[in-house]
């Protein structure tokens, strides 16, 4: 891994980071060192408990590390105050959480114009902006819904067209699939690979999720707080392509008859596995 | 790096309704309980001051008036010597005022009365009956014979119990004894007119009433006086005429009473149901605060994680912070107006009819009290309810708010 790139946009070095629980240390990240540059499309795979999350969390000025350095668009953002990281979050990443978190209270778009009320556009224009980006992930027709009466996927989506509204540089998105059928999860991630193409944002997930590390420009591999490996370019084989009707939109009979075709079809891949494995 | 905008009141108070709302059975019970106690609160302020405002109208109406003139150390004395010796000076004044709706002269001075079976000793008051019914309502308090007409020179009222103590009855002969302006002692023959009733029993037991052409005569006073009493419009004003008064007559020669300080005991009586009105407005406040405090931290426990996203995607925490204030002040607010409607409600269904409390007359009658107790809504009570609901709104919100505020981020999101 290059020491310094000068086109960084995430540069961490020698990052520490240990939990304690009462007296008893739980060390999370051990001495990181990682340079994500512009456009990038990189996912953090590893078990859970390697340190994904808690990287994710520093970079995105969520927590404070013991040790070590982040500067994300040459800012160093351990130095900041919390007001200081909160406007920085705002300005320049965008979060896609695990378990959607979108606000109960207010409608899909209410919660995509959200972010941009507060950075100071004014109600309408953030509706505006709101509308916009629900239609770039597909579910414009559902801005008025609350998340209570949107699917996993969709409420997946709307988190995505937050996380776009206030035009970030990068997006830091924490399992996103985990919650997902796998259907929903592939179609979110083409998705957001076709945001990365076209918008040119900097995409960071953390996952392990197969289909995510697929997807992946670059993929780093953390075990124990670690980087133990990391592929630049893997080969992609195309991921499954997303129907032109999200499985989300299609009326229930057709979505059950899905799911049914998809159950029947892993239990006769298991059964002739292992059949296999008998007649050997 | 770019400024945060604010987040429009529209949105504040969108999230404020529809967090109250998500959970509207728990928000429901704390309406409830806020609308009972405010309420009650409510209640409980319109009797005091209903039965303070009766036992002040009493208080005036019976003996006092709202202000009283007098020679400068007359009150202390009570000796014939202080008195006015130019009332007119004084009564000219009376015409300027509209705040005035009556006033009188009167001389007043302690002496001996005595009847066929016994002696008392007595307060003898003199009065100009036509003008005494403009200040009092002692003309109304006669429970048998009849009131004072000008003119009557040998005649004289006796409080019930004075004339019961002296076995006199009407048409009795009755003999005062008092000392005039040169200290000799003098007495006079009277016949009992009538039997005064005027509910305070230290009047009752002492008065003597007779007119103010007859006492200036029989004790040498010539046109001279002790005091002016005068009646105002309303409670109110006795500060206003006491303002004008003392700027009038100031100098050396007048002292200017107003009711509260002519009898002291009424006025602590009236200070303590005061203090008494503001521990009950303190408990149902503390009470309300709890209910009010404990529904907001719940609703923090719930709302961590969310509140931690919501931190997470850029709001700042004084943002946060105005979030949960506004929402524990909506809610109080409408409790209290909610509260505050029904209460009215109740008191204005009571105000007519009254509470009867007859049973406990005899515990009352020395405080001036009418057995029925109609409650009454008064602006001051009202303004202390809101007040006390505000400052309650603001207590109760401020910790959650505060608390949210130190919330910490990466535990929050960790929250399943």
């Amino acid at each position: 891994m290059p020491d310094q790139t000068p086109t960084s946009i995430i540069k961490a070095r020698d990052l520490h980071k240990c939990y304690w629980v009462g007296t008893m240390p739980f060390p999370a990240l051990h001495g990181i060192n990682l340079d994500i540059e512009p456009g990038e499309f990189t996912v953090l795979a590893g078990r859970s408990g390697s340190g994904k999350s808690t990287l994710l969390n520093l970079i995105g000025a969520l927590e404070s590390a013991d040790n070590g350095s982040v500067e994300v668009l040459g800012e160093n953002i351990l130095a900041m105050g919390r007001d200081q990281r909160t406007r920085f979050r705002l300005q320049n990443i965008g979060f896609v959480f695990q378990a959607y978190n979108l606000i109960r209270v207010f409608s899909a778009r209410e919660n995509v114009a959200y972010v941009c009320q507060l950075q100071g556009k004014g109600r309408k224009k953030s509706m505006e902006i709101a509308d916009h980006w629900l239609h770039e992930v597909e579910i414009g027709h559902l801005g008025y819904r609350r998340p209570d009466q949107l699917s996993g996927g969709q409420q997946q989506r709307v988190a995505v067209a937050r996380a776009l509204a206030s035009e970030p540089k990068i997006i830091l998105a924490d399992e996103p699939t985990a919650n997902l059928d796998s259907m929903t999860g592939r179609r979110l991630i083409h998705l957001m690979q076709d945001l990365n193409r076209r918008l040119g944002t900097t995409f960071l997930i953390s996952s392990h999720d197969p289909d995510v590390k697929q997807a992946a420009g670059r993929l780093i591999k953390l075990a124990d707080g670690q980087i133990v490996d990391a592929w630049d370019n893997i080969p992609k084989p195309p991921i499954a392509p997303a129907s032109a009707c999200p499985v989300e939109n299609l009326p229930l009979t057709k979505r059950l008859r899905n799911y049914l075709r998809e159950a029947r079809k892993k239990a006769l891949n298991k059964r002739g596995h292992k059949m296999n494995e008998d007649q050997h | 790096m770019a400024e945060t905008g604010h987040l429009g009141l529209l949105t504040y108070l969108a999230l404020a309704t529809r967090n109250l709302s998500r959970n509207h059975r728990r928000t429901l019970i704390t309406l409830l309980t806020m609308i009972f106690g405010i309420s009650t609160l409510t209640l409980l302020s319109a009797l005091n001051d209903g039965w303070l405002n009766q036992m002040k109208t009493n208080f005036i109406l019976s003996y006092t008036g709202h202000l009283q003139i007098h020679a400068k150390g007359f009150e202390a004395s009570q000796n014939l010597r202080d008195r006015i010796t130019e009332p007119g000076e004084v009564s000219r004044l009376m015409q300027s005022y509209p705040e005035i709706i009556g006033w009188t002269q009167r001389i007043r001075t302690s002496g001996l009365a005595s009847a066929g079976a016994g002696s008392a000793g007595i307060q003898i008051m003199a009065t100009d009956p036509e003008q005494e019914t403009w200040v009092t309502s002692m003309n109304q308090r006669v429970k048998e014979g009849g009131w004072l007409r000008p003119g009557m020179t040998r005649d004289l009222l006796l409080g019930r119990i004075v004339a019961q103590n002296l076995g006199a009855e009407l048409g009795d002969r009755v003999i005062l004894m008092a000392q005039r302006l040169n200290g000799e002692m003098v007495s006079e023959v009277f016949h009992l007119h009538g039997i005064l009733e005027t509910g305070a029993p230290q009047i009752d037991r002492t008065l003597a009433l007779i007119t103010l052409n007859s006492a200036q005569h029989w004790l040498q006073m010539g046109q001279t006086v002790t005091d002016i009493v005068i009646r105002a419009d309303i409670h109110d004003n006795t500060d206003v005429l006491y303002r004008l008064f003392t700027q009038q007559l100031s100098g050396l020669k007048y002292e200017i009473m107003p009711w509260q300080e002519l009898d002291p005991m009424v006025k602590q009586w009236l200070e303590f149901s005061d203090a008494y009105g503001l521990v009950i407005l303190f408990v149902v406040i503390i009470l309300v605060l709890a209910e009010i405090l404990n529904t907001m931290l719940i609703s923090l426990h719930e709302r961590q994680k969310e509140l931690g996203v919501i931190v997470a995607i850029g709001t700042k925490r004084k943002q946060i912070f105005l979030m949960l204030l506004l929402e524990a002040v909506m809610l109080i607010f409408l409790g209290a107006i909610l509260g505050y409607l029904a209460g009215s409600l109740l008191v204005y269904s009571l105000a007519d009819s009254g509470i009867d409390l007859t049973r406990f007359a005899n515990a009352f009658e020395f405080f001036y009290m009418d057995p029925v107790i109609h409650p009454q809504l008064t602006r001051n009570s009202a303004m202390k309810i809101l007040g006390a609901t505000l400052a309650a709104a603001l207590l109760a919100g401020i910790y959650p708010a505060w608390k949210a505020t130190r919330l910490s981020l990466s535990q929050a999101l960790r929250i399943q």
